[in-house]
């Protein structure tokens, strides 16, 4: 069972209202409705978030997702369609019943944190356990190991004013996670935080994830926060879903020219992996064969360099044209002594951006080794060159040998433009 | 030139609007006559305590203000039932001895000794039963700071209170001195914690002017009555500016009806006044409270609209219900332009004491008016700056606490 599930979800603010859900679900933009003088937040959402999940909502300002993250805890009714939280429909619930299920099921962190200035820091991370009525020893006792985890210890006593932005969104935090819901809904929480500070706050909440296992909805303007967190997001435009996927769908395929433009200024090296970008291994050789054979096999694909593996794919080394040919000539039976083994070997999970290093002080490919060592995949520079640029990275899958060949002869300039060249193509 | 000859007159209805004042004023008067009267024994009843308490009050009094000192050191921390359950008792004894003289029975079977000492700081022939019953509640909450593990500052505050009844006691039983400069030391004492040494220095020279001029007892009188109508005003005012918060049509209904509050000239809604309560002080306060209570009402509404949204949302996302919210968050977080109300609120009732004078409600508006009817000056301007004086110190006195904003006073109570 999804932990919530949007249905269809439509909020337009007017008195004309149900006229506007039934244009819009008709498919008319929001701004053709206009004469209706209605203000359409949010259109036909449906989406849904499993138990454990950071599910990022993404959009710009005005695309409806501040109204959206108000609909999932009930503080808006929706206009039409139903949220369904652990298979409640929240929209049916009497008030009542909607705020103990808020108090008990979903919390909530604010983009201004919202903590309560004439409360310490301690009542303020209890607050939500005091609504429930938590005998006041208890409650205290939660939030200070709350605010331990966000790492506050010592600040119990202050008030938020004496705190820092950083360190007031952590008693945000540690008000959502005392109050111990499995559900916690984000609001632009980190967005007026700096930068550095920021990326702290992402860390920590990751790792928070990771160790409590919350359902996080996080909403964010900030396209790299949103690739950083989720699990999956979902891209909202002019109140609509644009696209929901995962961060490297997103980039990969974006679902139209919104997205694709959207996603342009992503740093992608950071969002690829090794895996995403690597091209299939071809040719390899088997340690058995003789020089001729490899030879003949590096010759067939027009490839300077190849990677020599055992039957079962585990990586043995790699092997130069050069040094084969010049065997040949001499006469050597054996390929042992030719294959250089020290190439740099990458996990398929090694984020794009740590490749370069390693990239650039081999003379080979990279070669994409999983945990048996056996090799799944190859990285010429060319090919994470190519990475970089928007929108290639499926097609630049596809280069041939020739890549290859360029890759190990042409200096970097030219390799780019061959790379751009082979993603136009869109071979494959 | 002569007058212009009106060849053309348009014939403008008389609208009797006076006459249908009055007729709806007839039937109320008629109809819920006896709602006004209940309304005019509380106010008056309570205007003639606190003048009472403020020019005469009795040794009993003092005691149970002293014991509402400590209370109050003691429901902040711990040991709020016991508190509750002291008080408990010594109201259940206080009825009980108004209604059968159960407390002089207890009284009497307990070791004369113990109140010999008492008896006769105040030359007393016998034991004054509600007098004993104070001053052991004051004992037992005293003990009870001491018992229960009260931060320091209550203790403080408890052997303070107790010292200054004793010193009170002592001063005037004992030493003669007379209560009116006793009521002042307090009052500059009580200026002194809220705002610091200058106003305390202020009111003892000011209220020192007053005693000088011999217009104490007209001074403490009014200060009874402008009290009272505050109280009064902020009742009603505080209720009404949260509703005005909540509901956009509320708001647009009152907004006129404030106005028409604040300009009517004060002396038309007198008549009525009267006509309600007769002559005395209640016209006065309720004269005073129609005039004085608006700008409570725009501020509080004012307050509670200015609490940030999102800290109201935060209430209603971890599942508050709305009157949680409004007593956790708005108010407190309101509170501070709430308090600019209550002052402007005490500002117009001490600019409404002279016109509360000519309808009987004595005090310095009396000392004024008789000034005025008389062609008396010096009379006049000593009753004006009397006012002044009060004025003066009332406004720095509520200044004080509306300065703490809400994360000061959590501050503030945080290092106590």
């Amino acid at each position: 069972m999804p932990a919530v599930r949007a249905s269809n979800l439509y909020k337009v603010f007017g008195k004309r209202a149900p006229k506007a859900v039934e244009l819009l679900s008709d498919g008319r933009h929001r701004d053709e409705i206009r004469e209706l003088d209605v203000t359409a937040a949010v259109i036909d959402v449906s989406f849904e978030v499993e138990p454990g999940e950071i599910f990022v909502v993404m959009g710009l300002s005005g695309s409806g997702k501040s109204t959206l993250i108000r609909m999932l805890n009930g503080l808006l009714p929706p206009t039409a369609g139903s949220v369904e939280v652990d298979g409640t429909n929240i929209s049916a619930l009497p008030k009542r019943a909607l705020r103990t299920l808020r108090g008990e099921k979903i919390s909530m962190v604010f983009q201004h944190f919202a903590l309560f200035p004439h409360r310490t820091v301690l009542e303020n991370a209890a607050y939500g356990l005091e609504v429930r009525g938590v005998p006041r020893a208890e409650r205290h006792e939660r939030a200070r190991h709350a605010l331990g985890l966000v790492g506050l210890e010592g600040w119990e006593d202050k008030v938020p004013q004496q705190l820092s932005g950083g360190m007031q969104q952590r008693v945000g935090l540690a008000r959502a996670l005392t109050a111990d819901t499995d559900i916690i809904l984000m609001d632009e929480a980190f967005s007026a935080l700096d930068p550095l500070i920021r990326r702290d706050m992402q860390t920590q909440l990751l790792q928070l994830q990771a160790e409590l296992g919350k359902t996080i909805i996080f909403i964010t303007h900030d396209l790299n926060e949103a690739m950083r967190l989720g699990d999956r997001i979902c891209v909202l435009r002019d109140g609509r879903v644009a696209q929901i996927g995962t961060a490297e769908e997103i980039l990969s395929q974006p679902a139209n020219d919104y997205v694709a433009q959207f996603t342009e200024d992503v740093d992608r090296t950071r969002v690829f992996t090794a895996s995403s970008v690597m091209e299939p291994p071809i040719p390899v050789i088997d340690p058995g064969h003789g020089p001729r054979a490899a030879l003949r096999t590096m010759r067939e694909n027009q490839t300077v360099t190849a990677f020599v593996v055992h039957r079962d794919r585990r990586l043995v080394g790699v092997v130069r044209e050069e040094a084969i040919g010049e065997a040949v000539r001499t006469g050597v039976k054996d390929l042992e002594g030719l294959v250089v083994a020290d190439v740099e070997r990458v996990h398929p999970d090694t984020a794009v951006a740590d490749l370069f290093q390693q990239a650039a002080l081999s003379p080979y490919p990279l070669a994409v080794v999983d945990d048996d060592e056996r090799l799944v995949g190859v990285i010429p520079r060319v090919t994470l060159l190519a990475a970089l640029a928007p929108g290639a990275s499926e097609d630049e899958q596809a280069p041939e040998g020739a890549d290859d060949l360029v890759a190990a002869a042409a200096p970097n300039g030219a390799a780019r433009s061959e790379g751009a060249d082979g993603s136009e193509g869109g071979q494959r | 030139m002569g007058a212009p000859v009106l060849t053309h007159s348009v014939e403008v209805p008389r609208i009797p609007v006076g006459q249908w004042f009055e007729s709806t004023i007839n039937w109320l008067r008629a109809n819920l006559g006896f709602v006004f009267d209940l309304i005019g024994e509380v106010i008056g009843a309570s205007v003639d305590f606190l003048s009472v308490l403020l020019t005469a009050p009795s040794a009993t009094f003092l005691t149970l203000i002293a014991a509402a000192v400590v209370t109050k050191g003691l429901l902040e921390g711990r040991g709020r039932r016991a508190t509750a359950v002291l008080w408990g008792a010594f109201l259940l004894l206080y009825l009980a001895e108004l209604l059968f003289g159960a407390a002089a029975a207890v009284i009497g079977s307990m070791p004369a000794p113990l109140f010999v000492w008492a008896m006769e700081l105040f030359g007393a022939e016998y034991v004054y039963p509600p007098l004993v019953l104070a001053l052991l509640l004051l004992t037992a909450l005293a003990v009870a700071v001491f018992a229960t593990k009260a931060p320091r500052r209550q203790r403080y505050t408890a052997i303070g209170a107790v010292a200054a009844l004793l010193a009170v006691l002592t001063l005037h039983f004992v030493v003669g001195v007379q209560i009116d400069l006793i009521t002042l030391l307090l009052l500059a004492a009580l200026a002194w914690v809220v705002s610091g040494w200058r106003l305390a220095l202020f009111s003892v020279l000011g209220f020192l002017l007053i005693v000088s001029m011999d217009k104490w007892q007209d001074a403490m009188s009014s200060l009874a009555l402008i009290l009272v109508a505050t109280v009064v005003a902020v009742v009603v005012a505080v209720p009404i500016g949260v509703l005005a918060a909540y509901s956009n049509k509320l708001s647009g209904v009152l907004k006129p009806v404030l106005d028409f509050m604040q300009t009517l000239p004060a002396f038309v809604y007198l008549i009525p006044a009267i006509f309600f309560f007769g002559i005395g002080q209640v016209p006065g306060v309720i004269a005073t409270v129609i005039f004085a209570m608006p700008p409570g009402v725009r501020l509080t509404e004012l307050g509670i609209r200015q609490v940030d949204k999102e800290l109201v949302e935060a209430g209603e996302a971890f599942g508050a219900p709305d009157l949680q919210i409004l007593r956790q968050i708005q108010l407190p977080l309101a509170l501070t332009t709430i308090m600019a109300g209550i002052n402007q609120v005490i500002m117009l009732s001490l600019s409404m004491v002279v016109i509360a004078g000519m309808v009987g409600a004595g005090g310095l508006g009396n000392v004024v008016y008789s000034g005025i009817a008389r062609s008396d000056m010096p009379l006049g301007f000593e009753g004006g700056i009397a006012v002044v004086v009060l004025a003066i110190y009332l406004d720095r006195l509520t200044g004080a606490v509306t300065r703490y904003s809400p994360a000061l006073r959590a501050q503030k109570a945080q290092a106590g």
